[in-house]
């Protein structure tokens, strides 16, 4: 019961917004093209589960993501590692990683296009190129960060230095690379849906945008919603997955 | 001196692309060799076509950037001080914040057209959220104490926000802008490439379109750059702002 | 003349598992002017939500704070207080913290200037004008702190173990620094601690608290503060009060744990 009610309280922003919605379109205030009555939307909504066509889209703008974010952290976390522990690497990489993070990388699209095709192979290379300065910076703070007293300890135990990278950096640093993570994870969702908008075809980002120049205003707002649920979705799991590998971290564990 | 060297690796990268290039490894329609980069940036500098470009794309983007940033410290603040503000804005925040701000491209195509409100617009609502919420953040993260200290001191309630709240958020709320602005470039492209008629992002697309590659790299790399030199600009303003931290 | 009195305060809080807590039950005090007057307890004992309650930063719930001004209904610049995280301004250096005082009082100009630096030479600050707290160290910190509620003239001082964040060496200049200050200005000081040596070191008057719920349990004179004799810890009787007063403390600490 106890869950039910803090689970109703938790959503209830959204029922609020559904009933500002549904105020506002009602008074007629608004041209019914630029905000459409909420029983339209939901009607598509409903419409497009039922034809299956919400989990094709969803289901391919997330497995484009997810392999994009996929990538960008099995390159990234061992490079951050890497860059972190080497002197010249890290003199290297530094000025690249500065010029990269602020960069707008959906810049690079067109690039991605041009080498890689304008199927899914462009789309997944995209995402990791924008996710991957994120993760390579978390991971390199993260090792840094790891206490030294931590490591004398572990090498006064006897520990060998490849041992004590496993068993005693990785642990320590992961709640850095989770951070990292959870913040590409989103970074991974936007760019997927920013380059099937551009590219077109199927996914999130490509039915909104035929519906944009169909003006298919029912059509937008009902793949503003289901974007939004599916970054939902995926920003809820990757807190289950932190909560789950950080369980005997103090941040999970409050005095 | 020390600058340089730390540059130094992006001199290296570009030596490197020019020797793959010249030394006919990679063809040069795949990737122009960054000399003929440089000259393709040259030349389009000098047509005009650039600082046109430039001057629309950051023109419209600064405007919405400018309203996110007065907006959302309102706003933010607003949250942050006012229990009823809270309360009204907060659900609007919650539902927006895991929504990929390119989703709402097509939705000010709707509204706007391709002109260029949708552009003005699109950068406001993407930089908005972040600038919420960083300020309210910030303010709610001030030591308490701060605040009594001052009122001890007979400062009243309004001075109390105004000569401590606000100082002491300031290097949250700075770093909310710079996240912002990261933002603002992000958005400025992306729009740009899907649906614009001029602009920096647009030249990207059409170049591409036209098979114009060594000009197309060159503007990503034009755009790099503005993206670079505004976060460094922003750090250094910062640095200055918060010269008292330890 | 009052200096500060209390009567019938209680205070509660409501935890989140929905059991309330009571911090303070039916507080009666009444502290002399001028008097340099302890509060001793344990961790939980609630002296310090007594203090906040006489700088009017909480509102009272039950029961009647009132000074020689009137009643308590909110801060004030007659109650000065100094934490034990100094709370200076980071972005103010310590010249700005210390005349923020004055300014707010309508003092200007080259006499805000003027009387700020008479604080900070009182307390050994000079030269330090133009720093930052975060290029100051943690005792420096608190003579700004210090200084910077000195110069509003309050005329009651709440110190919230104000040195409990320094070393213990630091800490003992502090106390005698304090002494030799309140000598001089004659204020009504509220100093909470959990120290029982710096509680027989500087108060007239010690009231030992107890913990949940809080209150008073027991009251004791002192008045090793009067002595010029720079050699008052070692001194016997010293020694044994402190031991007196320390099982004072002792015996409600160990009732708070259900011994």
């Amino acid at each position: 019961m106890a869950r039910v009610t803090s689970w109703l309280l938790r959503a209830s922003p959204v029922f609020v917004l559904l009933a500002i919605w549904a105020g506002v379109a009602d008074a007629h205030v608004i041209n019914p093209f630029l905000l459409p009555p909420v029983e339209q939307v939901v009607l598509r909504l409903g419409q497009d589960v039922a034809s299956g066509d919400f989990f094709v889209n969803a289901g391919l703008t997330l497995a484009r993501s997810l392999a994009g974010f996929a990538l960008a952290c099995g390159i990234g976390i061992p490079a951050g590692v890497l860059i972190a522990r080497g002197r010249v690497l890290r003199w290297f990489c530094e000025p690249l990683v500065s010029v990269g993070f602020p960069m707008p990388k959906i810049a690079f699209l067109p690039v991605f296009m041009l080498w890689f095709g304008v199927y899914d192979l462009s789309k997944v290379i995209m995402v990791a190129f924008a996710a991957v300065f994120t993760v390579v910076v978390a991971a390199e703070a993260g090792t840094r960060g790891v206490d030294r007293f931590l490591l004398w300890s572990a090498r006064g135990l006897g520990a060998s230095p490849f041992a004590m990278l496993r068993e005693v950096v990785w642990p320590a640093a992961m709640p850095s690379f989770l951070t990292g993570m959870q913040i590409a994870l989103p970074m991974s969702l936007i760019t997927a849906v920013s380059a099937e908008m551009l590219m077109g075809g199927e996914g999130l980002g490509g039915a909104m945008l035929s519906a944009g120049q169909y003006a298919d205003s029912v059509g937008v707002y009902a793949g503003i919603v289901e974007t939004s649920l599916v970054g939902l979705v995926a920003v809820a799991g990757m807190t289950r997955l932190r909560r789950r590998l950080l369980r005997w971290h103090p941040e999970f564990n409050p005095r | 001196m020390r600058a340089l060297l730390a540059y130094l690796p992006l001199a290296i990268v570009a030596l490197l692309w020019e020797a793959t290039s010249r030394l006919g490894l990679i063809s040069a329609h795949v990737l122009p060799s960054f000399s003929a980069v440089i000259e393709a940036l040259w030349q389009l500098a000098r047509g005009g076509d650039l600082l046109a470009n430039g001057e629309a794309s950051l023109g419209r983007s600064l405007l919405g950037f400018g309203l996110a940033l007065a907006c959302g410290t309102a706003l933010g603040a607003g949250m942050a001080l006012v229990p009823w503000v809270r309360s009204a804005v907060d659900p609007i925040v919650q539902i927006f914040y895991p929504l990929p701000k390119s989703a709402l491209i097509p939705l000010v195509l709707v509204w706007f057209g391709i002109g260029d409100a949708s552009k003005v617009f699109l950068v406001f609502l993407g930089c908005l959220l972040p600038m919420i919420l960083s300020t309210y953040n910030g303010l709610r993260g001030v030591d308490p104490l701060l605040g009594w200290s001052a009122r001890s001191l007979g400062a009243s309630r309004l001075e109390v926000i105004a000569e401590v709240l606000f100082p002491a958020a300031l290097p949250q709320l700075l770093t909310g802008v710079r996240t912002t602005i990261a933002f603002m470039f992000l958005l400025m492209v992306a729009s740009e490439l899907v649906i614009a008629s001029n602009g920096l992002g647009f030249m990207i697309g059409s170049f591409g379109d036209q098979g114009s590659y060594a000009e197309m790299f060159a503007v990503i790399l034009l755009v790099t750059a503005l993206g670079f030199l505004a976060d460094r600009g922003f750090l250094l303003l910062s640095d200055r702002l918060l010269r008292w931290r330890a | 003349m009052i200096g500060i009195e209390i009567e019938a305060v209680s205070h509660g809080y409501r935890a989140r598992a929905g059991a309330g807590m009571v911090a303070l039950d039916n507080i009666n005090l009444s502290i002399p002017a001028n008097q340099f007057h302890a509060l001793l307890g344990p961790s939980g004992c609630g002296k310090s939500t007594l203090l906040f309650l006489i700088g009017g930063f909480q509102t009272l719930q039950q029961g009647r704070i009132r000074t020689a001004r009137g009643a308590v209904t909110g801060p004030g610049p007659d109650r000065g207080i100094v934490f034990q995280n100094f709370a200076l301004f980071p972005w103010k250096t310590v010249m700005e913290n210390v005349r923020y005082g004055l300014e707010k009082k309508g003092v200007r100009g080259a006499e805000a200037e003027q009387r700020a630096k008479h604080f900070i030479d009182l307390v050994h600050l000079t030269g330090f004008e133009r720093s930052y707290p975060s290029q100051l160290s943690g005792g420096m910190q608190q003579r700004a702190a210090i200084a910077r509620t000195l110069a509003i003239d309050p005329d009651i001082l709440l110190m919230d173990e104000p040195f409990g964040a320094l070393d213990a060496q630091t800490r003992r200049i502090m106390q005698e620094e304090l002494l030799s200050i309140w000598r001089a200005t004659q204020k009504t000081v509220v100093f909470v601690t959990h120290d029982v040596a710096e509680a027989v070191f500087l108060a007239d008057e010690i009231s030992v608290m107890s913990a949940r719920p809080g209150r008073i349990s027991r009251r004791v004179q002192a008045d090793f503060n009067r002595s010029s004799d720079k050699n008052v810890h070692k001194r016997a009787d010293f020694a044994e009060m402190v031991e007196t007063v320390w099982e004072m403390v002792r015996s409600e600490v160990d009732e708070a744990r259900g011994h």
